[in-house]
């Protein structure tokens, strides 16, 4: 390159002139005296959709020239992006033209599987693939045991119901299990056992006056990513930030503290906040209530006589304070958690002062850890000590969206005997086992503990499962102990997946069916919410599909069922044309892309039919809620649960867990064991009343730490749309836009100190190793962790998923290495969830 | 006189990125080769301090669309390929070009070669599309992943009959939406909509409404009353570029 610069130098002008004879098209417009008028975008249209790329669920609308998707912004009507997108929505283009897309359905032709295992997939026709799905399903009916059929989801939208209620309750199965597990629902378990609301939380953004984020990055990924990136610069100007994070991350590189805690030690971290607010007697007054006489004795290490305090919004304050807060002074709080006292103090102070007015933003970093639920419950307090919760300025619920609903009843008339009994088996999870208490919303095995599945499976405990389908998920590479994934799904007889990548999860299946990008080519809706607004936006297929796809949650079940009526069993095929017949007219579907369209008008009836007051935006019939693609929520009331409204058994904001000590009583009862017995099964160190109060729980690590002598932070990288954009190029080149990251390698961020101790320089190809596996990376050195830590972000470390993806994919070689291969398998008992944070997995780094 | 500039407020930008994967979407822009980013907007890093003290920050990065540019005056075809409009643009026309690169070896902001990225201080506005290569490889391969079942990169731009398939289709009188191999490119200020009125695209698509783009001759607009309003910065001032890319503000609230 550098020899023709220079021989072109050296030929200066002249060469210029022969130039100008090479693109006479382009001369047109030079002439053209008017050419500016020429020039500007070729025409397109806007068409709306729903990104899926985080679990902020934008609604988008997507730039269409001549039939191919060009550009992505945000929904013209959204009241939370206000039309704009984060990175990851422009970065989606290259998933859906992927290279590697599969355009047909396969199958296996090595009946052997593992990693590495060429599965050796060939071609074969719709007909094939669903003859022999089908034909596997009523082999299953047929012996008596549907329930050894698992439906597996991952991503979804809403008309999940059909393919994960409809299709496996009328089949016979309980065993739909999904993936909310990975993500964050130890985190809901803290917001539930506080103030009864097992969800996400909003965030009042415009009238905060004090910010903290605990465990999580809003700029970059958790929920309202848009509307963070828009507000946050204004909020550094009118309030204060502060933000715990273990590592430097977007938010705190840009707030007024950065509180570098501990991996897993959040939970003395809130306590000693909390310690500092009751001591100084800066509480809010008006939600917690106060002394009777006014005066203060919450005096570090002295019990309080709880008759003396009298509380208003909220329940247990006093009890909270004797049983776990009076001893969690700043000093000790600081030596758990390395945070300084003085910054403890500091920001306990500043938050007091701007209380009630005071948003906790608590993410999974806080609770996804192997003792992660009292953490939660601990950050999450501190919205109920402010009076942030459920007010202005603070954490919100959510308004109503009056979208229909499943009809549970006329399900049940389409299962038979056989289906009725084996759908209320217990679950390959095996939630609600004593050591798996999975309490989510108060009730033993209430919620889902996906990583569990593999333990299941493997174990046949309760029983064998002999067939899976799995739909937009890859738990072999996005669940945190991957070799125990391998292994498992190795172990089942058939597996079909639905995807539109040959992914991790894929290299087990023995078919797969390709399947759309559900924000370009698929029907769907979901549920959101932001900036006080909940939100029903579209998913709308803008683009044709120009390989041969179907829509996973609706064709599917829909073709299966035409298939399993064949073969003598109707019901499913009656289920689907009985529940969802187009509401407009009481037409039956009659093939796949009819059912698709009506199922989606029927759940989404009430935004669009003008039958009833839908709280929100005014929309005239079912072609003006596709062009405009979404409806907003009238904004949500402040303190909707103010007033003994909360869901919680004592309907206050509970420190101390009434509603969490009936949960665990419950299950307890069901095993005939005390609760003691219940935490310890569940590896967790409380006894006594501590089960029943925000604590700290010392952080489990899995390993030796003489051997492996660093903690291992797991974080996301900005440009994730969750596990599936790795196959991006963009991905790589823009990844220096994770803090501390460089592009096109996956970096291993080290303290300085920690690489020269090890001998490590900037760039060095390290080995990081845990007990649960090892792999390669780089070595970054980098200021923005602590020392004896280290920080790597989740995404890279794909053996399969495309060409660019995996370094080999033929000889399932990774690229990078997958963290969840060296985080080895664990799970947060008490709610399910994965743990993947607080420091669980402790790592060894050698230079290669 | 118009002079178009920008403003970039470093208190709201968080170093997203979408502006830089906007622009990629709407230039159609190559991936990274022979040592070319193809990034018409990119990111610098900086960290400084020691931990727990640590200090973080992003600065995005475009062409500084200079009063005073190098490029301009290293171009060595007449009439120049690198020029200025009328409204201050510094403009590349394509079809002039003979991807001498003297403009990238001239340009404070460019580097022949960029090998790693913002994290260690490397971009380069100006970059080169190699003689003899297609734009687009990624598009042209044909390697499906598993033969038979799979697309390719080829498979995929001629399903869609565009290369690559997400080409952004506009009209512009020095450029092609796709450049052509052996010229250099660079951020045109997206010419092609602001003569329509519209803005470029990043600022358009700037979720944090950190950039803000006007003429900075005409008081009333925008980018001058922030300048006024704030004390601002050019990169390297010292370089006598005049550049027309401002900076306001400061990233971090510590």
């Amino acid at each position: 390159m550098k020899i023709k610069r220079r021989d072109f130098l050296k030929l200066s002008a002249a060469a210029g002139a022969a130039a100008t004879l090479r693109k006479p098209t382009l001369n047109a417009f030079a002439k053209d005296d008017d050419s500016k008028m020429a020039m500007g975008e070729l025409p397109g249209e806007w068409k709306p959709s729903t990104c899926q790329g985080c679990t902020t669920w934008c609604p988008v609308e997507i730039f269409v020239q001549d039939g191919r998707a060009v550009k992505v912004r945000g929904n013209r009507y959204s009241k939370q992006n206000d039309g704009k997108v984060c990175p990851r929505g422009h970065l989606s283009l290259q998933q859906v033209y992927d290279p590697d897309r599969i355009k047909f359905p396969m199958k296996r032709t090595n009946p052997q599987k593992g990693r590495g295992v060429d599965p050796k997939f060939v071609p074969i026709s719709w007909d094939e693939a669903l003859n022999t799905i089908a034909d596997k399903m009523m082999e299953l009916r047929d012996a008596g045991e549907p329930e050894k059929f698992s439906l597996m989801r991952g991503r979804y939208t809403y008309l999940r119901d059909i393919i994960y209620d409809v299709m496996p309750k009328v089949f016979g199965s309980p065993n739909n299990i999904s993936h909310s597990s990975t993500c964050a629902e130890a985190e809901k378990f803290g917001s539930y056992y506080t103030e009864g609301y097992w969800a996400y939380r909003d965030y009042d953004l415009d009238k905060t006056k004090y910010l903290l984020v605990w465990g999580c990055d809003p700029v970059s990924s958790n929920r309202m990513v848009p509307a963070a990136i828009k507000k946050l610069g204004d909020v550094i100007d009118r309030a204060t930030v502060a933000v715990v994070d273990p590592k430097m991350n977007n938010t705190s590189a840009k707030a007024h503290e950065w509180l570098p805690v501990l991996p897993g030690t959040d939970g003395a971290l809130a306590l000693g906040i909390a310690h500092v607010m009751l001591t100084e007697g800066i509480w809010y007054k008006d939600f917690v209530g106060d002394f009777k006489d006014g005066t203060n004795r919450f005096q570090s290490g002295t019990e309080v006589d709880e008759n003396t305090f009298e509380e208003k919004e909220s329940y247990g304050v006093v009890k909270w304070w004797n049983i776990a807060v009076k001893d969690m002074t700043p000093a000790k709080a600081a030596e758990l958690s390395g945070v300084s006292a003085e910054q403890i103090i500091r920001v306990a102070k500043g938050m007091g002062k701007a209380a009630p007015n005071v948003c906790v933003w608590m993410g999974p970093g806080c609770a996804m850890h192997v003792r992660g639920g009292y953490s939660a419950m601990a950050v999450h307090a501190l919205a109920g000590l402010t009076g942030g919760s459920d007010n202005e300025g603070g954490s919100l619920q959510t308004a109503k969206i009056p979208v229909n609903k499943l009809n549970k009843d006329l399900l049940k008339t389409f299962q038979d005997d056989l289906a009725k009994k084996h759908s209320k088996m217990k679950k390959i999870d095996q939630r609600g086992y004593l050591n798996l208490p999975a309490i989510s919303k108060g009730k033993s095995g209430g919620g889902v503990a996906t990583n569990n599945v593999a333990n299941g499976i493997l174990n046949k405990d309760p029983y064998e499962i002999k067939m899976i389908v799995g739909y937009m998920n890859n738990f072999a590479f996005s669940c945190n102990g991957t070799d125990r994934w391998e292994k498992a799904l190795a172990s089942v007889p058939f597996t079909v997946h639905l995807t539109t990548n040959a992914s991790e999860f894929s290299q087990f299946a023995d078919i797969v069916l390709p399947c759309v990008v559900n924000k370009y080519e698929k029907y769907g809706f979901v549920k959101t919410k932001a900036n006080r607004y909940a939100t029903c936006t579209l998913l709308q297929p803008v683009v044709e599909p120009v390989w041969d796809v179907i829509t996973d949650e609706t064709e599917f079940p829909f073709l299966i069922s035409e298939k399993l009526k064949e073969r003598g069993f109707p019901n499913l095929y009656d289920a689907l044309t009985t529940m969802y017949v187009d509401p407009e007219t009481g037409r039956k579907a009659k093939n796949g892309k009819e059912f698709t369209e009506y199922a989606l008008k029927y759940y989404t009836a009430p935004l669009w039919d003008g039958k009833k007051d839908s709280h929100g935006d005014k929309i005239n019939g079912w072609e003006e809620m596709k062009k405009r693609g979404m409806w907003n929520s009238e904004a949500y009331q402040y303190k909707s649960h103010w007033g003994g409204k909360y869901k919680t058994k004592t309907g206050k904001f509970e420190f101390y867990g009434e509603t969490l000590k009936k949960a665990l009583g419950g299950h307890a009862e069901k095993h005939n064991v005390d609760i003691d017995k219940v935490l310890e099964e569940s590896n967790y160190t409380a006894r006594g009343e501590l089960a029943f109060v925000p604590h700290y729980e010392p952080p489990h690590r899995n390993g030796d730490m003489k051997k492996y002598p660093f903690i291992f932070i797991d974080y996301k990288s900005r440009l994730n749309r969750e596990g599936r954009s790795q196959n991006c190029p963009w991905y790589y080149e823009f990844k220096h836009l994770d803090p501390g990251d460089v592009s096109h390698q996956d970096s291993l961020k080290i303290n300085p100190a920690d690489a020269k101790k090890l001998g490590i320089k900037d760039g060095d190809t390290v080995r990081i190793s845990s007990i649960g596996g090892s792999g390669e990376c780089v070595a970054h050195l980098w200021e923005g962790v602590r020392p004896g830590t280290v920080a790597k972000a989740y995404g890279q470390g794909h053996w399969a998923y495309g060409n660019t993806a995996a370094a080999d994919y033929a000889n399932a070689k990774e690229r990078g290495v997958n963290n969840n291969t060296i985080i080895p398998w664990d799970i947060d008992r008490l709610s399910g969830s994965n743990a993947r944070n607080g420091g669980q997995a402790v790592v060894k780094i050698e230079k290669v | 006189m118009t002079q178009y500039a920008m403003v970039i407020d470093l208190r709201k930008c968080v170093g997203c990125g979408a502006c830089a994967l906007a622009c990629k979407t709407e230039n159609n822009t190559a991936l990274r080769k022979n040592g070319q980013t193809h990034n018409w907007a990119d990111f610098l890093h900086e960290t400084t301090g020691k931990f727990p003290d640590t200090g973080y920050k992003t600065q995005p990065v475009l062409c500084n669309h200079c009063s005073n540019a190098p490029c301009i005056e290293a171009c060595p075809v007449e009439p120049k390929a690198m020029y200025k409009t009328a409204d201050g643009i510094t403009m590349h026309n394509a079809e002039r070009c003979i991807g001498c690169r003297a403009c990238q070896e001239a340009c404070p902001y460019s580097m022949e070669e960029v090998t790693r990225d913002g994290e260690y201080g490397e971009y380069s506005v100006i970059s080169y599309n190699e003689e003899g290569q297609p734009t687009h490889p990624f598009y042209t391969e044909n390697k499906p992943l598993i033969p038979g079942c799979t697309s390719s990169g080829i498979d995929t731009a001629r399903a869609y009959r565009a290369t690559p398939p997400h080409r952004t289709k506009y009209i512009d009188q020095d450029y092609e939406d796709v450049r052509r191999n052996n010229i250099v490119e660079k951020c045109i200020f997206c010419r092609h909509l602001v003569v329509k009125g519209e803005l470029p695209y990043c600022v358009d698509s700037c979720p944090a409404g950190a950039r803000i783009f006007g003429d900075k001759d005409d008081p009333k607009s925008e980018v001058a009353q922030l300048m006024k309003k704030h004390k601002s910065t050019v990169l390297k001032p010292d370089a006598g570029t005049e550049p027309n890319v401002y900076y306001i503000r400061k990233y971090s609230a510590k």
